[in-house]
């Protein structure tokens, strides 16, 4: 369980984050919308240490995660796939793919990981000793979340992971993603401008607006009212 | 409204270095010896050359490891003119080597336009490594390692036959600098001024506001390369003899310490760094010998200060010990209640992005 | 004939000592984005450490582990303590840090170990090999140098791309901020590249020693046709810094021999500028332009 709570980031002086509350159970996906700027990338980046609140916690399971280095909060089962994917071009697909486990103990593990990781996207099989900057956007993403679960994190934040990605890649990946979660028991955060593919995979959904939680209710009943869509989300 | 402001700020200007020019006078003549008058003397040399490098390193956002170097081509333009032509007046030469200088600094300035951060650093390092061995190689004209010595300006008849030549070198230094000076000030406050910290602080949004980044940066190298011609200049006179050891990297390095210390991007700054810059070898000195320290000490305790104090303005007074006392200054008048912002010393900027 | 093969060895034996400092100049550049202008004196003061540890009696080679391992701690210690406080800030500020800490080891080694001129010892004999009655060009301290900054370079290739450490490492110089997301301790990787750095620059110091002699600002020289070469070489890559370096030490030791010595640092300068001219970003630095 991911437990955000009462959670205000500001840049200066401008409030970016207002005390936002929200939870996320184990073996589901929150889905987190609103526009540019809302402050959807702030919250994940606070969650992963990268930005420091003012006020508020997060808890992953019984661990406090805010005070400590974003370093520290991937050890404790955090993975993030930040926006525009984060992938290190320099590195190989292969040594991107390491990279996300080396902070592990079990060197046996990471190997079964990073196998798992290849299964769960064939296409970067066959391109893992080239470097990733030959790689189509398509194929970050997946390099960028296969990244992250190498690590086997309990919770995974994602940051607008369909940036670039024909539809039905997407889908696919969106499938892909919504048995992780069952099988490992993952608390999903997906920050989506594509509210229309988050809802298809999300349990609830979140409609961020000037860094407040404006919205709070099941993904299913969100997609499924009409009012509340227009309203929100503009389809 | 605008250039009336302007002109007011030029005749303030020119008044407060009238009066600061009437000062120097009074105290090179009769309150100091003329040992202070010799310190006095090297110091306004440093604070010329300083304030070149504050106008290209603190405001233009350039950084030049090699002032040293143009010291060292306005030293040289004076020294082996006047092995020519002895008899040149002394104007005549600091004229040769302001123009010799700013040519020089030209070429540098547009060589280094197009480079940035570690590659104009490191091309000026090169510089500053580079010229002093050039005098070695061509001995006949500039003396090889002995250098050329230079005979210090003589007094003017008017002024009697038992005037000092150092105090008459005292003054004509400080006279430089005051103008120096002057149109510095000036410069840093006109349009140019704010074109050349426009190019520091955001070279894309100055180039969008249709500012020729490159002149502008040109322009800053040949300003800052006149006044070290000049510094250069005066430097000959005052040490008599101009060899390659005078301008080693010690020189480029000591100048970047001295707009570090006052502050960097302050005029005033400038003058305050060189001031210690000078004195400190001074001090310590004294303060060596009379704890009988061995000169390998001794002579380098100076040196180790200026690293010392290097390292601690960065860490802890980002904004240059000008600016770190200007802050606190500040701070302390707005606890006593006064809402006046602190006027002592210009508020320097943060070191600039380049 | 004859001395142009001379000349080129010379130059080649030099250019390898340039290329240990632009090596880690490099390094430190990638990994921080920061020129570390007290590499050479870094390498000056190891060296000094090395030359106490022999004159009292023990042999070259502990000396010249000793000045390794002091540079590894130098590097390290530097990077924790002065550089980790600016590593965000503008870079003028780093630019200044490293010259206050090249200033103050300058003053505090002629405090510490005197401030003449010393000759410094060479494990090997520096006097040209002789083959019947004709004398090579080569003698084996320079075969010896070539040689060491070779292995050093095989090494650090090797623990960069060969092994997890290295991996981490290049992470965390490529991109922190993702290095960091994915559980690496970026800050240590730093530390320990800076101390990797500065062993390379502890090499460069011991090889040059017994050419250049040990004194304050013996590495002065060094450091800049490093630098140069560094430049030259684009910044970004370890190939080009070697192989600028290389050719740095190749031109200053012909202009040095067919025009003059002392014109060398010119020599090294006018190559500089007209390289950049030709190629503002150096030679090896492909893609994207950098506005540092
Ligand atoms: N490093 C920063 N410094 C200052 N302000 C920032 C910074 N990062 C974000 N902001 C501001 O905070 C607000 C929220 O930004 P954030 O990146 O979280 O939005 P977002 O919802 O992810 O938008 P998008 O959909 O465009 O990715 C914006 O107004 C943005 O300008
Ligand atoms: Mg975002």
């Amino acid at each position: 369980m991911l437990e955000i709570s009462d959670l205000t980031v500001a840049y200066g002086g401008v409030i970016a984050l207002d005390q936002v509350s929200l939870s996320v159970p184990e073996g589901s996906i929150t889905a987190v919308l609103g526009a540019n700027g809302a402050g959807k990338s702030t919250l994940v980046r606070t969650i992963s240490g990268l930005v420091k609140p003012r006020r508020g916690s997060v808890m992953l399971g019984d661990e406090q995660l805010v005070g400590r280095s974003p370093e520290a909060i991937a050890r404790l089962g955090v993975g993030h796939v930040p926006e525009g994917h984060g992938i290190i071009s320099e590195l190989t697909v292969d040594e991107n793919l390491r990279l996300g486990g080396l902070w592990r103990r079990d060197r046996a593990d990471q190997r079964v990981a990073i196998e798992e990781a290849y299964e769960l996207f064939p296409p970067l099989r066959v391109r893992r000793s080239v470097h990733a900057s030959n790689l189509s956007g398509g194929e970050r993403q997946m390099l960028s979340i296969g990244r992250a679960m190498v690590a086997r994190p309990t919770a995974l934040l994602l940051d607008e992971p369909s940036l670039g990605l024909a539809g039905g890649l997407l889908a696919q990946i969106m499938q892909r993603l919504v048995v992780l979660v069952t099988e490992r028991n993952l608390s999903v955060l997906l920050i989506e401008q594509n509210a229309r593919s988050a809802l298809s995979v999300a349990d609830q959904a979140v409609v961020l607006s000037l860094g407040k939680i404006e919205l709070r209710d099941s993904a299913e009943r969100l997609a499924g009212d009409d009012a509340l869509r227009h309203a929100y989300l503009g389809f | 409204m605008n250039s009336l402001l302007r002109r007011f700020t030029f005749v303030r200007h020119g008044l407060f270095f009238l009066g600061l020019a009437v000062v120097l006078l009074i105290l090179t003549s009769f309150v100091f010896d003329s040992y202070t008058n010799y310190n006095v003397t090297e110091v306004a040399i440093f604070a010329i050359s300083a304030a070149g490098l504050t106008v290209l390193t603190g405001i233009n956002g350039q950084v030049s490891l090699g002032h040293g170097a143009l010291m060292m081509i306005g030293a040289y333009t004076t020294s082996v003119l006047l092995t020519w032509h002895p008899d040149l007046p002394l104007v005549l030469m600091l004229i040769a080597s302001i123009v010799s200088t700013g040519i020089a600094g030209a070429i540098v300035g547009i060589a280094g336009a197009r480079l940035r951060g570690p590659y104009l650093a490191g091309a000026t390092l090169a510089l500053a490594v580079a010229l002093p061995q050039v005098p070695s190689h061509f001995a006949s004209v500039f003396g090889g390692n002995q250098g050329l010595s230079v005979s210090p300006p003589t007094p003017p008849a008017f002024l009697g036959t038992s005037f000092a030549p150092e105090q008459w070198l005292a003054w004509i230094t400080l006279a430089a600098a005051v103008i120096t000076f002057f149109v510095l000030a000036n410069l840093v406050r006109s349009a140019t001024g704010r074109r050349f910290r426009m190019v520091r602080d955001n070279e894309v949004a100055a180039r969008l506001s249709g500012i020729d980044v490159a002149r502008t940066q040109v322009l800053a190298f040949v300003v800052s390369a006149a006044c070290a011609g000049l510094a250069g200049s005066l430097f000959a006179y005052w040490v008599t003899v101009t060899s390659p050891s005078g301008f080693t990297l010690n020189l480029s390095l000591s100048l970047l310490t001295a707009i570090v210390i006052g502050g960097l991007g302050s005029l005033s700054g400038a003058v305050l760094g060189s001031f210690i810059v000078v004195y400190l070898p001074v001090w310590t000195g004294g303060f060596a010998s009379s704890l009988n320290l061995s000169s390998n000490i001794a002579n380098n305790v100076p040196l180790a200060i200026y690293g010392v104090v290097l390292i601690v303005a960065i860490l802890v007074f980002p904004r240059g010990v000008a600016g770190g006392v200007a802050s606190i200054v500040h701070g302390v008048r707005r606890a006593a209640g006064s809402n006046r912002r602190a006027g002592v010393l210009p508020a320097a900027p943060q070191a600039p992005a380049q | 004939m004859r001395l142009f093969v001379i000349y080129t060895v010379d130059g080649i034996t030099n250019g390898m000592v340039y290329a240990a400092v632009a090596l880690a100049l490099v390094m430190i550049w990638r990994a921080t984005r920061i020129i570390n202008y007290a590499q050479g004196a870094m390498a000056m003061f190891t060296t000094y450490i090395a030359l106490v540890v022999i004159r009292h009696g023990a042999p070259y080679w502990l000396g010249f582990l000793v000045a390794l391992a002091t540079g590894l701690v130098l590097g390290a210690v530097t990077e924790r303590l002065l550089v980790r406080p600016v590593e965000s800030r503008p870079p003028l500020n780093a630019v200044i840090l490293s010259l206050g800490v090249l200033i103050l080891l300058e003053a505090v080694a002629p405090m510490l170990f005197g401030g003449q001129t010393q000759s410094f010892p060479v494990p090997v004999s520096n006097i040209d090999f002789v083959v019947g009655t004709t004398s090579l060009p080569v003698s084996p301290f320079a075969v010896f140098t070539v040689g060491a900054v070779l292995i050093a370079m095989l090494l650090l290739f090797l623990v960069f791309q060969r092994t997890t450490l290295g991996l981490r490492m290049r992470a965390a110089a490529f991109n922190p901020e993702i290095a960091r997301i994915l559980g690496i301790r970026v800050g240590r990787m730093l530390t320990l590249g800076w101390g990797l750095a500065a062993l390379l620059g502890a090499l460069a110091g011991m090889l040059a020693a017994p050419a250049v002699y040990l004194y304050p600002s013996n590495m002065d020289e060094v450091l800049v046709f490093g630098f140069t070469g560094a430049i030259i070489g684009g910044l970004e890559s370890p190939v080009g810094a070697v192989t600028g370096a290389v050719g740095v030490g190749l031109a200053l030791s012909y202009v040095s021999g067919y025009i003059g010595a002392d014109l060398a640092p010119l020599g090294g300068f006018v190559i500089l500028i007209l390289v950049l001219m030709l190629r503002p970003q150096g030679l090896f630095s492909f893609g994207r332009q950098r506005q540092v």
